[in-house]
């Protein structure tokens, strides 16, 4: 029912056909959600088409194509009842980059454009909240100024002058942020269009081979706001617990958050019970959009939502991040459900994650009656015992003799990283869980907890201590751990059974007769020199079994399928599952490489 | 000479257990001249050899701490360069929160490990590494004029951001590698030395 007549922008209605060629990823999945009968934000799009125009233009946009965008934003503006810089009903909106494949380099968004001194008062009069409205109007000039006119700019604080923040603009920039809203729009459209051509996307483009030829939509998008009236907030909604992957819905619900634009610490969080309590029938679509896209997506989708005045919009759908532990859960279930295949399923647990949930656990009840030493912030997940030393020095030559040792130390610098790599878990007094030291555990998997408090480990050198990274506690003594055994957990011992029927090389119990033992032949040992592949395929081919640490690797499972190595046995402290998992993965990319598609 | 010998042992108190190449590499220096300096740190015991690697004494500790303030009076005194440092700091707190979400990922009130199956996810922060690798090629500068040697931190990130644009997801984090965060915490370091400020975290 498109009523433009331009080729050159395409309202968003649903009407439309998806195409991400034409008009960019964001904009495709906007009316993607339009067609399953979802209620976003109205939008328009400009067509990567005229991006090409821009730069055959010079780097100028179209007088045609700006006559359009004018088209554009008065159907917006009709379809939302509002008007871009009319303080009685004022229209804010956000203006973003969708080429049809992502890429670093692109701008990528800017929101609340369309505020002036004007449209913040009546903001202030609408919302009852002259602070909210004040800082959107200070964060609009704060990201117009980065994002647009590459003002190296900080963050401002809460209740700042936009008047400041425009003229530091001016001195980082030697530009003006624009006082007309039209003005505004035209530079933020005109900025996605030339940043098409920044250095970092070509950049990007020559590494990975994609054509200069093409170019990225710009799609425009109407605000919606949880604080402007009464029935209104904004959250976010899992479609499964992310933590457990249990089927039991998990959100957030902010009733008189704003949305879009989260300013962090003013609300009260609630849960997606108070939503179902407060308006029943906004927490009923919001659950049935959810049941939609999971069957549309075949994937866990975690949901961001705004409710204005009793009216449920979808801002953004996207698959779930997820614990090791959900991941497995949710694999098995969405295959169960009939959703998506079993390759498939396994296909999204990978063996990082099964190794994670078959991580030993502190025993509880030791824990509830240990001496805890001291809290902080868990860094880096896992359990670990060992003793304290206080620098590298010492954990490398303890971990040396075959000790095990925990370093603590104040503060970490690069020299410490060697005792980072040596000890079985770290500790720091200072620093949060984004410290020089959590991101080094973290890229070592060493289990760390953070920030337990300066002076607080003074004593602590010689101690007998266990660390649980998990909750950020360290333990006096040597505590009992539990393993965890995949055949306790329904999900794992699914999977297994799944994976050993897809899998076309066996995991053997029994060491058969002419296995190659790479360990034995000390290969793999060092992760930092992987070995020959030549080398490694000569060991393997025509070997009955083989066994060894690096088959628990990308690298070794690639080297058996390719050496058609039969069988495989698991090294201690190997799961089957894990091995598995590599290999299935390992083929999955392979067919994927020689064009045959995945799983 | 003595400003050899401080440059040597002072990229080995950044380096750590480091050979004299790697040593001359972040001091900008010839690695013979560089071995020869810290074979005189060995003699004046400021330093300890074991394999053809080096490392700083508690003894040679002391004696950089001493000999900072002097050698480095000049930038302590430089508003320029110290107000490039600050800068410096900030873009450190946002490499930092970067790297922390490549490696970790928000689910539900918590934090879990990226697996790296999500492509748009990494992209945006690539993207993220990008606009910071702009903001800091302007501190840089800034510092390079003033300390020319720190442009061997450059070429560093640079070839780290490269390939991590190529899709070497090595290249952010990872601590076998010369990534951007080893590269960065040793610039980080070397900073926090010449002018004798104290790690915060």
């Amino acid at each position: 029912m498109s009523t433009l007549t331009s080729e050159r922008v395409v309202p968003l209605d649903g009407s439309v056909s998806p195409g991400k060629d034409r008009l960019g990823g964001k904009a495709d999945g906007i009316v993607r959600m339009r067609r399953l009968g979802l209620r976003v934000p109205p939008a328009f799009t400009i067509p990567v088409t005229e991006c090409r125009r821009y730069h055959d233009s010079g780097g100028r946009l179209d007088e045609e194509t700006w006559r359009a965008v004018l088209d554009g934003l008065r159907w917006l503006e009709r379809e939302t009842g509002r008007r871009l810089g009319d303080p009685s009903a004022p229209l804010l909106v956000s203006v973003r980059s969708g080429a049809p494949v992502s890429m670093p380099g692109m701008m990528d968004t800017v929101l609340n454009l369309g505020i002036t001194d004007e449209v913040e008062r009546a903001l202030a009069t609408l919302s009852g909240d002259s602070d909210f409205a004040r800082d959107t109007h200070t964060r609009f000039c704060a990201q117009f100024g980065k994002v647009v006119l590459d003002a190296d700019i900080e963050d401002p604080e809460p209740g700042t002058d936009p008047e400041s923040l425009r003229s530091q603009v001016a001195e980082e920039s030697g530009r003006e942020v624009p006082r007309e809203p039209l003005d505004q729009l035209r530079e933020a459209i005109n900025a996605v269009f030339a940043s098409w051509r920044s250095r970092r996307a070509i950049a990007y483009r020559k590494h990975w081979g994609i054509s200069d030829e093409g170019g990225t939509a710009v799609t425009v998008q109407a605000m919606v706001f949880g604080n402007l009236g009464e029935a209104s907030g904004t959250g976010v909604f899992f479609t499964r617990d992310p933590l457990t992957g249990s089927p039991q819905p998990y959100g957030e619900w902010l009733p008189g958050g704003q949305g879009e634009d989260v300013v962090s610490g003013t609300h009260a969080v609630q849960t997606l019970g108070d939503l179902a309590a407060q308006l029943p029938d906004v927490h009923a679509e919001l659950l049935e959009a959810g049941r939609v896209l999971e069957r549309e997506n075949g994937d866990v989708q975690d949901i961001e939502f705004t409710v204005e005045k009793g009216q449920l919009y979808l801002l953004q759908t996207r698959s779930a991040k997820r614990s090791p532990a959900a991941a497995a859960r949710t694999a098995v279930d969405f295959a169960e459900a009939g959703i998506v295949d079993r390759a498939t399923a396994l296909q999204r647990v990978t063996p990082e994650q099964v190794a994670s949930v078959l991580q030993p656990r502190l025993a509880p009840a030791a824990a509830e009656t240990a001496e805890v030493l001291a809290r902080g912030e868990p860094a880096c997940p896992g359990v670990a015992a060992g003793t304290v030393v206080g620098d590298s020095e010492a954990a490398d030559a303890a971990a040396g003799e075959g000790r095990a040792v925990v370093l603590v130390r104040p503060t970490t610098s690069p020299e410490d990283i060697a005792g980072m790599i040596a000890a079985r878990a770290v500790v720091t007094e200072l620093g949060g869980s984004t410290s020089h030291a959590a991101v080094v555990t973290r890229a070592l998997g060493r289990p760390c907890v953070v920030g337990v408090g300066r002076g607080v480990t003074a004593d602590w050198t010689g101690r007998e201590v266990t660390i649980d990274a998990t909750k950020g506690i360290v333990y006096a003594g040597q505590l009992p751990t539990e393993a965890v055994r995949a055949e306790d957990d329904p999900a794992l011992s699914r999977l297994l059974a799944w994976a050993r029927e897809a899998c076309p090389v066996q995991v053997v119990d029994e060491v058969p007769e002419g296995t190659v033992d790479l360990d034995a032949a000390g290969v793999g040992l060092d992760p930092a020199t992987p070995p020959d592949p030549e080398q490694l395929g000569t060991l393997l081919t025509g070997a009955p079994c083989a066994r060894g640490a690096m088959l628990a690797t990308p690298a070794g499972a690639r080297a058996v399928l390719e050496a058609g190595v039969p069988a495989m046995a698991a090294a201690p402290g190997q799961h089957p599952l894990v091995l598995l998992l590599h290999l299935l993965h390992a083929r999955s990319e392979q067919r994927t490489a020689s064009g045959g598609g995945g799983a | 000479v003595a400003d050899l010998l401080l440059l040597a042992l002072h990229g080995l108190a950044v380096k750590s257990a480091a050979t004299p190449d790697a040593v001359a590499a972040l001091v900008g220096q010839s690695p013979g001249d560089v071995q020869q300096a810290l074979e005189s740190a060995v003699a004046d015991g400021h330093a300890i050899g074991a394999k053809g690697r080096f490392m700083v004494t508690p003894a040679g500790r002391a004696w950089l701490d001493d000999t900072y303030p002097r050698a480095f009076a000049a930038h302590r005194a430089d508003p320029g360069f110290t107000s490039a440092a600050d800068k410096f700091e900030r873009i450190n707190r946002d490499l930092l929160a970067l790297l922390t979400d490549w490696q970790s990922m928000p689910a539900g009130g918590e934090r879990v490990p990226n697996t790296h199956a999500d492509p748009d996810y990494d992209r945006a922060i690539v993207d993220r590494l990008g606009d910071l690798h702009d903001r800091a090629a302007k501190v840089l500068d800034r510092l390079t004029s003033a300390e020319p040697r720190l442009e061997g931190y450059v070429t560093r990130l640079d070839a780290a951001y490269d390939k991590a644009l190529a899709g070497e997801v090595d290249y952010l984090s990872g601590v076998r590698v010369d990534s951007y965060h080893v590269v960065w915490h040793e610039l980080h370091e070397d900073l926090l030395r010449m002018l004798g400020r104290t790690r915060e975290e």
